[in-house]
């Protein structure tokens, strides 16, 4: 274990959490990343338990892993509790044959939490330019917000994460709370 | 006051509200106009150009004349419409456009001057004294013009954005579009019905026809209480569809708190982007009027507005309660109004009716084959001429309502260019059925005017627009409406000598028209331009129908065949403010932060923007006060000892697969196929047209894996190149790229004690010169099992190296090499050093690399491999590129106090400063604290064959001109020993 101190992607020690009427917003600092490539020419296998989904789609798979598509036989696997390990290599020990890249603290999570259905579909209105269904949850999809680009995975229909550049985490988390804050005073 | 009874006002609830300072009183549900007209005031502004009074003239968002500043300070408004304005408790209004106040305006001068204000005056005249028009008459037509004036503070209001994807989208909440949503409602499509007003209804809020035996505002009442019940319906009041665009995209603003006198941390509007399956225009129609003498004075308004006024708002428009109100129409419209007014017992003098055999519809009098010729009033109707059977007479009177017709809302099916078609029955131009894909248009919209077509066109297109997306909606069950009466006869002006207005707000008048076709000006475009017809705030909707038809009197063409100007967004006008959305100031836009930033921010660094970047530009010490010294410290720190500069900027882009070498073979312009395991090369991408591109490294990790680096410029350019590359050229190829640009902090170490810092920071890990020399890569740990990635590149010339750790420690991994480099003389360094540094260097960055430069130039035609192919290589060989003699040499000034400047143009010795003598430019200059003057990098023609030579840098911009002498561009160090040490 490194003796070097780790920030957050918003530049402090602990996650920032914002709670407001009708949200819950936290900077989610522990989700671990990898990308995989799988060969084309054979069905792609489970990995962590998880059933590697379909295009625009995210599944779960054991102990806090998940998946969603990311491209042609491209997925980003997650590992929830997992940031401070090297999550890419045991990726590639369970997965020999795939292409995997690590991406951990490529990107920063920001779950939210609507204390209601209605309240993830009104966020979504307001920062994604897509059909409705295209995050249903179980859905995932990538696209720009505030000229942001960033995956957007429902993992349930009250929890809604927003995946963006780490870089850009601030911004990111100023865009959305802004659109919180308003959502709570105009619904 | 002139409030009548009925209407849909809450008489419970008083609204105050303020005009020009003065007090009134008004009721919730009232606009600021209809409370103005129930508080007897009439005068609510001043015309454009001649500054005539003028008061409300219609009841909706095509009103030319009753403009006002509403609110004040910061969020004063101007050029708002009265018409258009939900009364609050609270509000304040100005009326706008005058000198001295609203009744003794003193730009009513301009009215005397009228003829020399004609059409096109202003492309006549300010044309002598030439000097007069700078210091003169551009700073007077200024002052004038623009209606309204702005606050010139910064806008405290905030705008959001979303996202719409119905079904349906409806457009209207008239009776056409409270059908189309109720049909489509009930069949269970996502239905997005918006309306600019606060109420659904639209003309039957207006109107007194019966739907199924109930009112027409009452029936609307219940199917929008049904709508509400529905899940897939949503109604948006307050919200205008101001434009159509591509693939059925409509642009929206929803008020979201403009009726709310202190919004609190409520958004202003909303800007809506609606992507609809199928969309339903259901606008309505707007009246228009019939020009005649001096028919542009307070109490004069469409007679449609007067019926609204009246059925909707209980007040009549007169300055007086009991004064007399007129009709003046060429169709049975004009009566609706005598017989709501006459129903609510308002006193009429009658309706004077163009038609020879008019008839009276109920018990007022009916001047049959009259008209109005002139009218009386300073600053409010008093009387009119009517003139019928070869007489005239004047009669007083205190309002006048003017039915010439009804136009179809066509704007939103013309958005695309669509050209509306003329229907010579209804005296009218109707839409294109075909004229927008995926857009049905029904009701009055439609030409389908009367409540009973409108209700069945409504419905009627739901079902058609639901078809062709595979929804089903059961035949609806259409209310029976009340018998409207239709007849029209042409009649478009009232021939005279005096002015008659066709566009109220830009002071056009028939005579101006008749100019305009005197002097040639007769296509609509051309008239437009002329005479300012159809511009400003309204966009002409009372005028333009008319002034076509008075100009096809002219030309003895037919309306149709003068044709109508093309329609564009917005519909009605848009604040720049919520078309701009989100934020200002700090966060207009996105920032990206390097990992090390708040380590940055700590040490008081300067910061740049480089792009979305905010980078450290240098770390000013507290005894320095110029920015200079900062830099020349950091820079001489990394010469004499180490330096640490954070460069995650640069964009790193993971390359894997069986076929990763030969990919990166196709994609440099070099060989870096060969690049084995542990080592770095230096690369050279080219664009397909043979220029350089972007330059960088490639480190081969792994057999089959490579990281490569890129500008911090190009980052994104280059990956989104590679994929295009990947997927598209050479699909064949089974590779895989993946940006880590944010994944890994990178930070330069660099100087001839980086090799002391870092070996006390890596674990087991041999830094010596043999182990790990100059161009090697290695994955290793750091700081105690942190996994990390060292790369020995030098941008500076010094022994140096890049280590990247994951990019949460970045903070830490920086301080603890400032920490335990202290008695190596550690320094940080920020951006400008790191310029100096690559200049004394030889470098090229960005400044060298401008689109317009050749591997030639760049002394690096050797590295364009000939023993395979690559983007640009081709195209790199060919004539015009190869034949460039410019190449990249060093300059000094010849006196070491001078100066270089980049951009100065390099100008061989006695030949003149001019283009056609132009040798080359500078690129890049800065002070080198290494040789104690300034430097530079420049482009010279067979540069790389005239060292010594003394050149003149010409910076004619500053009137400056240098002697320099032309060196290496190696600055420090041309053998290349100090990094490989």
């Amino acid at each position: 274990m490194t003796e070097l101190k780790p920030i957050t992607a918003l530049g402090a020690v602990a996650p920032r959490v914002l709670e407001t009427v009708r949200y819950s917003l936290r900077e989610n600092d522990g989700v671990a990343f990898a990308s995989l490539v799988l060969p084309a020419d054979r069905p792609a296998p489970a990995v962590f338990g998880i059933d590697l989904p379909e295009p625009g789609k995210y599944a779960q798979g054991d102990a806090g892993k998940s998946a969603f598509w990311t491209a042609r036989h491209q997925w980003m696997i997650e590992g929830a509790s997992l940031a401070e390990t090297d999550f890419a290599a045991a990726l590639k020990a369970e997965l020999p044959e795939g292409r995997v890249s690590e991406q951990t603290d490529g990107w920063i999570t920001f779950d939210i939490f609507g204390t209601k259905p209605e309240a993830i579909t009104a966020l979504l209105e307001r920062i994604v330019n897509l059909p409705a269904a295209t995050l249903d949850p179980g859905c995932a999809t990538r696209t720009s917000f505030e000229h942001m680009s960033a995956y957007f995975v429902r993992r349930s229909d009250t929890h809604l994460s927003v995946i963006g550049m780490r870089t850009l985490a601030g911004s990111l988390w100023h865009a959305l709370e802004t659109v919180i804050r308003r959502l709570d005073v105009d619904g | 006051m002139s409030r009548i009874q009925g209407g849909l006002i809450d008489r419970s609830r008083k609204l105050s509200f303020t005009f020009n300072g003065k007090p009134y009183q008004g009721c919730a549900g009232d606009t600021l106009a209809s409370a103005l007209l129930a508080n007897g005031v009439q005068l609510i502004g001043r015309s454009f150009k001649y500054h005539r009074p003028r008061g409300v003239f219609s009841a909706g968002s095509e009103e030319p004349n009753a403009l006002v500043e509403l609110s004040g300070g910061a969020r004063q408004e101007p050029n708002t419409r009265a018409t258009g304005i939900e009364l609050y408790d609270g509000l304040q209004a100005n009326s706008q456009n005058h000198i001295g106040s609203l009744s003794h305006d003193l730009l009513a001068l301009n009215d005397l001057f009228s003829p020399f204000f004609a059409a096109g005056f202003y492309y006549k005249t300010f044309m002598w004294p030439r000097a007069f028009w700078e210091k003169l008459y551009e700073p007077a037509i200024r002052r004038a013009a623009g209606l309204g004036a702005l606050s010139m503070l910064p806008d405290p209001d905030s705008y959001d954005r979303g996202y719409l994807h119905p079904d349906l989208l409806v457009i209207g909440g008239g009776a056409a579009g409270l059908m189309a949503a109720l049909t489509a409602g009930r069949a269970g499509a996502q239905v997005v019905l918006a309306d600019e007003d606060f109420m659904l209804g639209g003309r039957l809020l207006a109107e007194d026809t019966a739907i199924a035996d109930l009112p027409g505002a009452a029936w609307a009442k219940e199917v929008t209480t049904e709508l509400q019940s529905l899940p897939n319906v949503r109604l948006m009041t307050r919200t205008t569809v101001f434009g159509a665009y591509d693939h059925g995209i409509y642009g929206a603003v929803e008020r979201v708190s403009d009726h709310i006198a202190d919004p609190g941390a409520s958004v202003r509007q909303t800007l809506w982007r609606i992507t609809a399956k199928r969309t339903i225009l259901a606008t309505g129609a707007t009246e228009r009027h019939i020009p005649f003498e001096n028919n542009d004075r307070p109490g004069i308004m469409l007679s449609g507005a007067m019926r609204a006024y009246a059925n909707r708002w209980a007040v009549t428009p007169q300055a007086k309660a009991g004064d007399p109100i007129a009709i003046f129409t060429n169709n049975d419209d004009g009566h609706r109004t005598a017989l709501a007014l006459a129903a609510k017992g308002v006193a009429l003098h009658g309706v004077i009716d163009t038609r020879a055999g008019a008839k009276s519809l109920g018990d007022y009098e009916t001047f049959a084959g009259a008209t109005i010729t002139g009218s009386k009033g300073r600053k409010g109707l008093k009387s009119i001429r009517i003139a019928q059977a070869g007489r005239s007479e004047w009669i007083d009177c205190g309002a006048l309502g003017v039915a010439g017709g009804w136009n179809p809302n066509v704007h939103l099916a013309s958005h695309h260019r669509g050209r509306p078609v003329w229907d010579a029955d209804k005296l009218t131009f109707v839409p294109d059925a075909d004229s927008l894909p995926g857009l049905h248009i029904a009701g009055a919209a439609a030409g389908q005017g009367t409540t009973a077509e409108a209700l069945a066109d409504g419905a009627r297109a739901a079902m058609a627009a639901l078809s062709e997306i595979g929804l089903s909606a059961a035949p609806a069950d259409i209310p029976r409406a009340g018998e409207e009466p239709t007849g029209i006869e042409a009649f478009w002006h009232v021939p005279g000598k005096g002015r008659a207005w066709v566009d109220f707000q830009n002071d056009v008048t028939v005579k101006d028209i008749k100019l305009a076709h005197q002097e040639n000006m007769r296509p609509v475009e051309h008239l437009k331009r002329w005479t300012t017809l159809g511009m400003a705030t309204d966009q002409g909707k009372t005028a333009n129908v008319t002034a076509l038809a008075v100009m096809a009197e002219l030309t003895g063409k037919t309306i149709p065949e003068t044709g109508t100007t093309i329609f564009r967004p917005p519909y009605t006008p848009v604040s720049l403010g919520v078309l701009g959305g989100g934020d200002s100031g700090a966060n207009f836009r996105p920032h990206r932060l390097t990992p090390t930033h708040a380590w940055a921010e700590s040490q008081g660094a300067v910061f740049v923007e480089v792009g979305q970047w905010m980078r450290a530009q240098w770390f000013p010490q507290p005894d320095e006060i110029h920015w200079r010294e900062s830099v020349d410290r950091e820079a001489k720190a990394v010469r004499d000892a180490v330096g640490v500069c954070d460069v995650t900027t640069l964009g790193k882009i993971d390359v894997q697969g069986p076929d990763a070498a030969e990919f990166l073979n196709r994609i440099y312009a070099n060989m870096m196929g060969t690049v084995k395991p542990g080592k770095v090369r230096y690369g050279l991408m080219l664009r397909e047209d043979g220029h350089a591109y972007d330059d960088g490294t490639c480190a081969c990790l792994a057999e089959g894996h490579y990281v490569v680096t890129t500008t911090t410029a190009n980052a994104g350019l280059v990956y989104q190149r590679m994929e295009f590359a990947r997927q598209c050229l050479w699909p064949d190829l089974d590779v895989t790229l993946i940006s880590t640009t944010d994944a890994w902090a990178q930070l330069a170490v660099a100087g001839p004690k980086s090799r002391e810092l870092l070996s006390r920071i890596v674990d087991d890990f041999d830094m010596s010169n043999d182990a790990f020399p100059f161009m090697s890569c290695s994955e290793l740990t750091v700081c105690g099992g942190l996994r990390a990635r060292l790369f020995r590149i030098s941008f500076s010339g010094e022994l140096a190296y890049e280590i990247a750790v994951p990019a949460r420690y970045g903070n830490a991994l920086m301080e603890r090499l400032i920490e335990v480099g202290q008695d190596l003389g550690v320094t940080p360094y920020g951006t400008e050093a790191l310029g100096v540094l690559r200049i004394e260097k030889g470098h090229a960055a960005g400044n060298e690399l401008n689109g317009q430069t050749t591997a030639n130039m760049l002394g690096m035609q050797r590295m364009v491999s000939l023993k395979k192919d690559s983007i640009g290589a081709v195209m790199s060989r060919r004539e015009g590129l190869i034949g460039d003699k410019r190449r990249l040499v060093g300059f000094v000034p010849v006196d070491a106090t001078q100066p270089v400047v980049a951009g100065s143009h390099l100008i061989t010795q006695g030949d003149p400063v001019d283009m056609e003598h132009d040798q080359g430019w500078i690129t890049s200059a800065c002070y080198s604290p290494h040789l104690g003057s300034a430097i530079g990098l420049g482009y010279l023609e067979n540069g790389d064959q005239r060292f010594d030579e003394e050149v003149i840098a010409a910076n004619p911009l500053e009137g400056v001109s240098v002697r320099l002498r032309v060196v290496s561009p190696h600055f420090i160090d041309p053998e290349g020993e100090r990094l490989r040490d």
